[in-house]
């Protein structure tokens, strides 16, 4: 464990010497960032400008929402989908070879292989409008509810790191995943809705199979305190088997890389 | 050391078959060839041998040292690495051997080489004090100076090599397969690389195994030798008496001090190149003492030198032998 925290800040620190290096991408990235932001919460407001609520979330309520959205982008970009464009290409290359030469879990080599670190100010933008919300809903989180977020938030972020690993093994089997991935981007800027805006069959596909309830809405409604605890513990549970199965699925995919390769 | 028993290792290969309607088929039925790049081979290797893979394109030397190495699982037979099972790629087994790929890289692209050699280090578990030593000593023998401090973007493909070698020896593997480290580097550059691995085996008793291209490498590095010719063992030994087998001729170099007819070589041995001061002569090694004698006696020699037929020659002969003996036996071959 001690070994692998080791491991991951030298990872880490590779990235930051890298983004260091390159400080006019640091500067425009950063400025990028903050314009997407403010795009972001236009559909927003247009709809609730008409409107006070929205599938029974008032422009507060649906701001939590937008919060984690803001927060859980800032993982996708900043720690996931960096990683998935370098083993793309090690692949594509051959040089997966070398980290399946190092003695430390592939898994985790391949996952902790790129971070964009400046993302991390997305961290702060979702704290500012969670502030924003609470303030027009008029009152502050209980701290309960701040854990019961976090600990929702964190089986969303295990979700999401699955859905990376499956996208991850397709690319054993159809090496060009670019347009797997643009589909998963252009599904997840779904999430930035709380999931009851969406009906029937489209619903239960952002519930069960691509799971943005979880990944944004629950969060929001715990932070709000009108999570029901089945829910969270439903979603604890889909959060753990969405980790085995893609952890099943990676050990399978590279199982067939080396006894195939070539 | 290493242990190879009957290993094998087939591949399912898709055919593409050439022209779209064939391709368009193809989409819905694919059609699937085995190629056997390995098929049963067998040999030993104890610690600290240099031992050297050769064979023609495609012959399964890569092959081989990836399943040596833990990349590939063998289709058949027992493969035995220092008490390991390769194909497990356990921890204890990965921190004892390396696999460098002259045609690949592991150094972060755009950090400077130091960087990768200490994410290595935290990888591989080396202790501090120990890496220093090893750093210092890897930077002596392949003088890697300034080149650690620069992004590896900016160093030239013989420098990259240099750096790619020690992150590859950061925790001092006891095996090395070496899979064409000198490919597309200038002569000097090869000869540095060449060097360091003699001195990296000598120092450390590691053991090696190198394929190259550049037949040089192996005459220079490797006592023993092993040929591969299509995913088949055909001569295990001493590089020399390999030599002499297939060729069992020398090569003498004669220079004149004035013109020589053609004529006048009547009898000494096969004529490889004449012209009026100069003559390339192939004689069987028996008789090397008689024309030397009689060649010095008759003609006016200046200069004379007796060595072995260039190794690639020999190469291309032995598979060419191969090619005509499977041809040969072609009908039984085909299936």
């Amino acid at each position: 464990m001690k070994r692998y925290l080791r491991l991951l800040w030298m990872q880490l620190r590779a990235s930051l010497l890298l983004t260091l290096q390159y400080r006019a991408d640091f500067v425009l990235d950063g400025f990028v960032e903050v314009f997407w932001m403010a795009t972001a919460i236009v559909p927003l407001l247009v709809v609730y400008r008409m409107r006070a609520s929205v599938a029974g979330w008032s422009f507060g309520e649906s701001l939590m929402v937008m919060g984690w959205f803001t927060f859980l982008e800032g993982v996708l970009e900043g720690a996931i989908n960096p990683s998935l464009v370098t083993v793309v290409e090690h692949i594509r290359k051959g040089t997966l070879d070398f980290v399946l030469l190092k003695p430390a879990d592939a898994q985790f080599l391949v996952s902790t292989a790129r971070f964009q670190p400046w993302r991390a100010t997305n961290v702060l933008t979702a704290v500012a409008i969670f502030a924003w919300g609470f303030h027009l809903v008029g009152r502050g989180p209980a701290p309960w509810a701040v854990v019961e977020a976090l600990v929702t938030m964190t089986a969303a972020v295990a979700v999401l790191y699955s859905l990376w690993i499956l996208t991850v093994s397709a690319a054993f089997y159809v090496v060009r995943i670019d347009n797997l991935s643009q589909l998963f981007n252009a599904v997840f800027d779904a999430a930035r809705w709380p999931v009851s805006v969406f009906r029937g069959l489209v619903r239960m596909l952002f519930t069960f199979v691509v799971p943005l309830a979880l990944m944004t809405t629950y969060p929001a409604q715990a932070l709000l305190g009108t999570l029901p605890a089945a829910t969270l513990a439903g979603a604890l549970v889909g959060a753990a088997l969405a980790f085995a199965i893609s952890r099943a699925v990676w050990t399978a995919s590279i199982g067939r890389y080396t006894s195939a390769g070539g | 050391m290493i242990r190879v028993r009957g290993l094998r290792k087939h591949y399912r290969v898709h055919q593409r078959p050439p022209g779209l309607a064939a391709a368009l088929r193809s989409v819905f039925r694919r059609e699937y060839k085995t190629v056997a790049a390995v098929d049963g081979i067998d040999f030993d290797i104890t610690s600290g041998e240099r031992v050297g893979f050769l064979g023609p394109n495609g012959a399964g030397k890569t092959t081989t040292l990836k399943v040596l190495s833990g990349l590939l699982h063998p289709t058949g037979g027992e493969v035995n690495v220092d008490g390991h099972e390769p194909r497990r790629r356990e921890d204890a087994f990965l921190k004892k051997i390396m696999l460098v790929l002259g045609q690949k890289q592991q150094l972060l692209w755009d950090l400077p080489p130091s960087e990768t050699f200490e994410l290595n280090r935290a990888v591989y578990d080396v202790p501090r004090p120990q890496y220093e030593a090893t750093m210092r000593e890897l930077g002596e023998l392949l003088e890697l100076g300034e080149l650690v401090s620069k992004p590896a973007r900016t160093l030239s493909l013989g420098e990259r090599m240099k750096c790619e070698l020690a992150a590859a020896l950061v925790h001092r593997p006891r095996v090395l397969f070496l899979d064409e480290p000198t490919i597309g580097l200038d002569v000097s550059m090869q000869a540095v690389v060449r060097d360091f691995v003699q001195r990296y085996n000598e120092r450390y008793g590691a053991t090696l195994i190198l394929t190259s291209h550049y037949m040089e490498d192996v005459a220079r590095l490797c006592p023993r030798v092993i040929v591969i010719d299509r995913g088949k063992l055909v001569y295990d030994g001493a590089l020399e008496e390999l030599v002499t087998r297939i060729r069992p001729d020398k090569r003498i170099v004669l220079r004149f001090g004035r013109a020589v007819d053609t004529a006048d070589l009547a009898g000494l041995g096969t004529v490889i190149r004449h012209d009026a001061g100069e003559s390339v002569l192939d004689v069987h090694k028996d008789r090397v003492n008689e024309v030397v004698t009689r060649a010095l006696a008759r003609l006016p020699v200046t200069d004379l030198t007796v060595e072995n037929p260039p190794l690639e020659e020999v190469m291309s002969e032995l598979f060419a032998r191969g090619r005509a003996e499977r041809e040969r036996h072609g009908k039984d071959g085909a299936a």
